[in-house]
């Protein structure tokens, strides 16, 4: 068994965060003799990535994703806890290791904006050290399977924001990392561009066995993307497998979706017998029952006898809902 | 060395940038022309009413503008661009956008001193010693060979106490990404237009040992006139690398900070 | 005329810049700077002696006092008028039922309020520190106000027309950068008027320059017989009144360039 290209250890990071009470008294205090307020980011994670995966970080806002990702990249220097990424320790920041990994991020950007993207790109290959030919050959590359050729000449600060976010992919990705860290790369796009990008990485992901680990607010990324997804909430790992699975483990029922051919009156009556059976709001003049998972056969069995049923259809909760559901509720 | 090619890929991408904002060359005259008009005309009007302040005379103070020039003209060449991109206003620690430095596989303080050019500074520079060498004109008495020996030394004393002042208060970013800093070092620079010798007792301690601008320009501007004691040379020298080993130290000390504290 | 859209518009201006108070003490130092410079300059030249009348106390006091007047007449308000003409915010000041003015005024009150509460203090412990004699009459206070008021007026028209510049040109801030330099080169600030060589002495007295921030320091400071303040203070209401007529024209040709042109 290959050892993990990422092994990540009981990592912990706790903010001291400076206490400001409002007042002229508290703010002399304050500076004779700080107070801080310990926040605890990220508490006590364990994973390991095998080289190749494409995993999904998710969780709320302010749920410690970004700040795993910055402790992977070496910007963040843990509180506690051991990670090893490609054989390095990140936050040792090692020119070999630096090398070796890329983050990209969707709401800032790492180009020059006065000058058209082949400069920028130019710049960075003396910077990761390209040899001249493997450069000319990524970039024609990744410039065709992204549909840049246009964009090439024009000035950073006149492109789209998408057409900014190819540009951020190649930079990140001309040097030919092994580890490609992405930040909510789809952040602001429109559909189609975000469907673009995905196809991208994907394909990306697929040709050249880049492990990537990807945070993101859209869910349509990460089920598009990520077979395996990890969930932190409040700081802590609360799931870490199949995305799938999560959503039959958090949301084990079922919606099925019923159209009627004459007007039943008193349904809500016929379903008060099913103890456990929601009646969702109507929806475009279908009715949604949510049915625990088990019981599902028998319950639709019961009803196409019972009732003059003209459409059925059994449903997953859209894992969004069920996503959501988390980040409102905080439970699992 | 791997380094010097990184700088000149930087020049020209810096060149690249700079003329894409055909923002005016001949704005950028227009200010320059205005700067050595003003620096020019107060000695002028100064030394119209007096022969001699302090023992400083209308040549040496003039030897004294042309230093102060050259080092500005330095600043602005790639210090100040390239600190300020990470220190100043609408900087990277500003936007948030520092974190991609930290990524590269490069020596951080490299970067951060050597990633922009403005290359109109080159014009400054000319300017500064045009002033430089119309003073030496003025000072007439032949220069020794050991006056610019000592001159040169003392010059590049001065650009790298500049650099270190600079990048100290840069660095203060770290600590408090809300303040302008480098605005302030900036500001004080301007004390150093004139000689040290000019400025009570009190100010003058403080511009030789704790905010050295008072060394930049006025050190030089002796050595020139020949003027310059050993003694003040050697301790100057030494003085400008225990400088720079503390503004660096602190710079790294930054670098942890923001390591260990960003969100 | 809306008073009280203008005095909230100033009380809300003023509670922001509050908010930012580091930035702005940080340009008050910015603008102090060159004038200390030239307080030590001068005080250091007039050592054991006058210059042309003038001595070391007077000049030190001048300086001092000059410092606060200039901040209370620097019109911060010019350089961002420019900027709005150039990316179009002006075209909601021209919708509101308020005189645009009012935006410049209250940022102007605002600001004057936090430059302040910087430039005071310090300029309090810099006269603890050097002391100078300062002899001040109460006829010479009775004209300075006036004179003062006048001079906000004079170098807030002035500026303000010049920025209105704008609405043809695209780089009028270069316009100020002139008028800046000359506020320093003949308006008093290199030296006091009296300290200028002879043939810089008649355009001082005549330009409007001098009475933009010097002229009603000189009144304080006992540089001026009482023929002299007449005489300037008529010169001083002139070049006021001017201006603001100036300013007048300006913008009624302006925005109506602007407008024409299709902003």
């Amino acid at each position: 068994m290959p050892e993990s290209i990422i092994q990540v250890q009981d990592l912990t990071k706790i903010y001291q965060v400076p206490e400001r009470s409002p007042g002229l008294g508290a703010s002399l205090r304050g500076l004779i003799k700080p107070q801080y307020r310990q926040v605890k980011a990220v508490t006590q994670i364990n994973f390991a990535v095998d080289l190749g995966e494409m995993v999904g970080l998710i969780g709320p806002n302010g749920a410690g994703k970004t700040t795993t990702l910055k402790m992977l990249s070496g910007l963040l220097y843990p509180t506690e806890g051991t990670a090893h990424v490609a054989g390095y320790t990140p936050w040792e920041r090692q020119p070999a290791y630096l090398r070796r990994i890329s983050m990209v991020m969707g709401n800032r950007s790492a180009m020059n904006w006065d000058i058209p993207p082949l400069d920028s790109f130019r710049v960075l290959s003396k910077i990761y050290d390209v040899p001249e030919n493997a450069y000319k050959q990524t970039l024609d590359e990744l410039i065709a399977l992204l549909d840049m050729e246009a964009l090439l000449k024009k000035p950073v600060r006149n492109l789209s924001l998408g057409e900014r976010m190819k540009c951020e992919l190649v930079a990140g990705l001309l040097y030919q990392p092994d580890i490609l860290f992405l930040d909510e790369p789809t952040l602001g796009l429109d559909v189609a561009m975000q469907r673009r990008l995905r196809q991208f990485l994907k394909q990306y992901n697929q040709s050249h066995a880049v492990t990537v680990i990807l945070t993101s607010h859209y869910m349509a990324d990460v089920t598009a993307l990520c077979p395996r997804v990890i969930l932190i909430h409040h700081g802590q790992l609360l799931y870490d497998g199949a995305l799938q699975s999560l959503a039959e483990k958090l949301a084990p029922f079922k919606l099925v979706k019923l159209q009627f051919n004459t007007v039943v009156d008193d349904f809500d009556g016929f379903i008060q017998q099913f103890q456990e059976i929601e009646h969702l709001p109507k929806e475009n003049g279908h009715h949604t029952l949510r049915i625990p998972r088990g019981d599902v056969a028998q319950v639709t069995a019961r009803l196409l006898q019972q009732l003059p049923i003209a459409d059925l259809t059994v449903e997953d909760p859209p894992i969004e809902a069920v996503i959501d559901q988390i980040y409102e509720e905080g439970v699992l | 060395m791997r380094y010097i090619k990184l700088i000149g890929a930087f020049f020209k991408v810096s060149a690249q940038a700079e003329m894409a904002y055909r923002v005016n060359f001949f704005l950028r005259l227009f200010y320059a022309f205005l700067n050595l008009l003003t620096g020019v005309l107060s000695l002028v009007v100064i030394f119209n009413q007096v022969e001699m302040i302090k023992g400083w005379d209308l040549p040496s103070a003039m030897g004294l503008l042309g230093v102060y020039l050259l080092l500005g003209a330095l600043r602005g060449l790639f210090i100040s661009p390239s600190l300020e991109s990470v220190a100043g206003m609408d900087g990277e620690i500003w936007q948030g956008t520092f974190d991609f430095t930290l990524l590269r596989p490069v020596d951080k303080l490299f970067l951060v001193s050597f990633r922009h050019w403005r290359i109109f500074a080159l014009v400054d520079l000319l300017i500064g010693l045009g002033v430089l060498g119309y003073a030496i004109h003025l000072m007439g008495a032949a220069l020794t060979l050991g006056a610019v020996i000592h001159f040169i030394i003392t010059l590049l004393c001065g650009v790298i106490l500049l650099y270190a002042a600079l990048l100290a208060f840069s660095a203060l970013v770290f600590w408090n990404s809300g303040f302008l800093f480098t605005w302030v070092i900036n500001d004080l620079f301007q004390l150093a237009r004139y000689p040290l010798g000019l400025y009570p007792g009190w100010l003058r301690l403080i511009l030789t040992w704790i905010i050295p601008v008072g060394l930049m320009t006025t050190i030089p501007a002796q050595a020139l006139a020949g003027s310059l004691s050993t003694g003040m040379l050697i301790l100057t020298v030494l003085f400008t690398i225990g400088a720079f080993l503390g503004a660096t130290w602190l710079f790294r000390q930054g670098l942890q900070k923001y390591a260990s504290a960003s969100s | 005329m809306n008073h009280q859209g203008g005095w909230a518009l100033i009380k809300n201006t003023w509670q922001s810049w509050l908010q930012h108070r580091g930035f702005f003490f940080l340009l008050a130092f910015g603008w102090m700077l060159p004038l200390l410079v030239y307080l030590f300059v001068w005080s250091a030249a007039a050592e054991g002696g006058t210059l042309n009348g003038l001595s070391q106390d007077t000049l030190a006091s001048y300086y001092l006092v000059l410092i606060l007047v200039n901040q209370l007449t620097y019109t911060t308000a010019n350089w961002t008028v420019g900027d709005i003409i150039r990316y179009g915010q002006i075209n909601r000041w021209l919708l509101q039922p308020m005189s645009p003015i009012y935006h410049a005024l209250s940022s102007e009150i605002a600001g004057k309020v936090v430059f302040m509460l910087f430039s005071i203090p310090i300029t309090g412990i810099l006269a603890l520190i050097i002391q100078p004699q300062f002899n001040l009459t109460w006829q010479k206070g009775l004209l300075f106000i006036p004179s003062l008021l006048l001079a906000w007026m004079l170098r807030f028209f002035w500026g303000y027309w010049l920025a209105l510049m704008a609405f043809w040109a695209t780089r009028a801030d270069s316009l100020l950068a002139l008028q800046d330099s000359l506020v320093f080169l003949i308006g008093g600030h290199l030296a006091p008027i009296k300290l200028l060589p002879d043939w810089m002495q008649l355009p001082a007295r005549i330009l409007p320059f001098r009475y933009m921030s010097a002229f009603p320091v000189e009144i304080l400071t006992s540089q001026l017989s009482y023929d002299e303040i007449f005489l300037g203070l008529v010169i001083q209401a002139g070049w006021a009144f001017l201006s603001v007529m100036i300013y007048r024209l300006v913008w009624r040709h302006g925005v109506r360039h602007y407008e024409a042109v299709g902003g």
